[in-house]
């Protein structure tokens, strides 16, 4: 186990890594309808709060609101990864590939993906809402961090739902207050990067975000393979 | 004779922290005032969780490195007994927030902190209560547990510090600076944490015979 996470460094092991990643890709890719239904709520979502509130919201208002879109779309687009690929693919995966790649693999995938998920809301946003973020540059960055976040402990709880009789809200019981640190630090610095700071001052809060991913996504995969010890 | 001890000690050292934290001379801090006696009874409760935590935490390791599912029993009663301090903490410290500050509850690092935890434990009894199977409720509850832990740290040890809060211990208060080094409150507060800490173990252990009988 221990020498384990050593082992992932070499190539051999990123090589085996990165066919992952594109399968898991492929796979979402292919499963379109899935794919269109988040990319609607997303739009619909976003509209409907234009609807009710316009363009007059303050800067608070504006990023909680996001937040709470990207939230439910990473609590949709995660409720889905253990469950597109049934539990045999999965052990399919780990034969070949081994518990260790699978599980970075997958928590690759899902931080990108969330990422992109984030990245569009934050588009959608713009374009209804006007930009009102002060400096871009970290803002994306705070939202690339925060999405690193998210996934990783929305993979780590929906593998542990998808290890249960099959109760769909058990991941969001248990993913919600184990996202607060998160989410905490990510509307922290979001909300700095709209009011414009000079970004000596939010480097250590980016740099504490960045080493909180860093921790939980090592947590995360020395767990995973305890998981799936039957 | 020998198992005993702790607890006669534990219950030596909370009726010490009881009646000596009322009778002991404090510092004079304005707005604080008397208040202030509360380092006793609300701080002991939530280092106590903390110890909990720290021992269900412990088990849950033990647990997925030996499979023995005493571990697990462990884990489970100390994880209940964290719950039953952090609720005290919760009333101790609502009630020293009304009086001091005015409101049962305010949008503060350390209360966020701490209603975070409680729902993280929730979580983690619903968890264990969505399975059947022994083992890999053991095996599984103890993943979220390992992972509950760690996050729990970062959000009641090193998030608030990070942040400027009303609570004492934090920012330019009149709290932990100014009287964390007052060895008159410090005769009283260690002691209470201790005795807290070994009724704490003691309550466990009574959970832990009590599932162990019922299993």
């Amino acid at each position: 186990m221990h020498t384990f996470y050593f082992e992932v460094l070499l190539d051999e092991r990123m090589a085996q890594i990165f066919p992952l990643i594109g399968r898991f890709f492929k796979q979402e890719l292919r499963n379109s309808n899935a794919l269109f239904s988040l990319g609607l709520y997303l739009i619909g979502i976003t509209y409907l709060i234009y609807l009710l509130g316009g363009n007059t919201a303050a800067d608070s208002t504006w990023n909680t609101l996001l937040w709470v879109v990207v939230f439910f779309a990473a609590v949709t687009q995660s409720s889905r990864s253990f469950e597109l690929e049934s539990q045999d693919y999965f052990y399919y995966y780990q034969t070949v590939a081994g518990p260790g790649p699978t599980i970075i693999a997958k928590l690759i995938f899902n931080a990108s993906y969330m990422a992109l998920l984030s990245l569009v809301s934050w588009l959608l946003f713009s374009f209804f809402y006007g930009n009102s973020v002060y400096d871009p540059g970290v803002f994306a960055l705070g939202l690339l961090l925060g999405s690193i976040g998210f996934s990783v402990v929305l993979t780590l709880t929906n593998g542990i739902a998808s290890r249960t009789a099959g109760n769909a809200t058990l991941s969001t019981i248990l993913a919600i207050p184990l996202m607060f640190p998160v989410l905490k630090l990510t509307s922290t610095i979001n909300v700095q990067a709209m009011v414009g700071v000079a970004f000596e001052d939010v480097l250590p809060l980016l740099g504490s975000l960045g080493a909180l991913d860093i921790a939980i996504g090592l947590l995360a995969y020395l767990l995973f393979p305890y998981l799936w010890q039957d | 004779m020998k198992g005993r001890v702790y607890k006669f000690a534990g219950v030596a050292l909370v009726l010490y922290s009881l009646i000596y934290g009322l009778l002991t001379s404090i510092p004079e801090l304005p707005i604080i005032e008397q208040s202030i006696r509360n380092l006793f009874y609300h701080v002991s409760m939530w280092f106590t969780m903390v110890a909990m935590m720290a021992g269900s935490f412990g088990n849950a390791i033990a647990y997925l490195s030996k499979e023995n599912l005493q571990r697990d029993t462990r884990s489970v009663s100390l994880a209940e007994v964290g719950m039953l301090f952090a609720g005290l903490g919760l009333v101790t410290g609502m009630m020293w927030a009304k009086f001091t500050w005015g409101a049962w509850w305010t949008n503060d690092p350390k209360l966020n902190g701490s209603a975070i935890t409680v729902l993280i434990y929730l979580a983690y009894f619903v968890l264990r209560n969505a399975m059947d199977d022994e083992r890999k409720r053991a095996r599984i509850s103890a993943v979220y547990n390992i992972f509950a832990f760690v996050m729990m740290i970062v959000f009641i040890g090193i998030l608030p510090r990070m942040t400027d809060s009303l609570h004492p211990g934090n920012g330019g208060n009149p709290g932990f600076n100014s009287y964390d080094l007052d060895n008159r409150l410090r005769m009283v507060f260690y002691p209470a944490v201790l005795g807290w800490i070994l009724i704490g173990t003691w309550i466990a252990s009574l959970r832990y015979r009590i599932r162990k009988l019922q299993a």
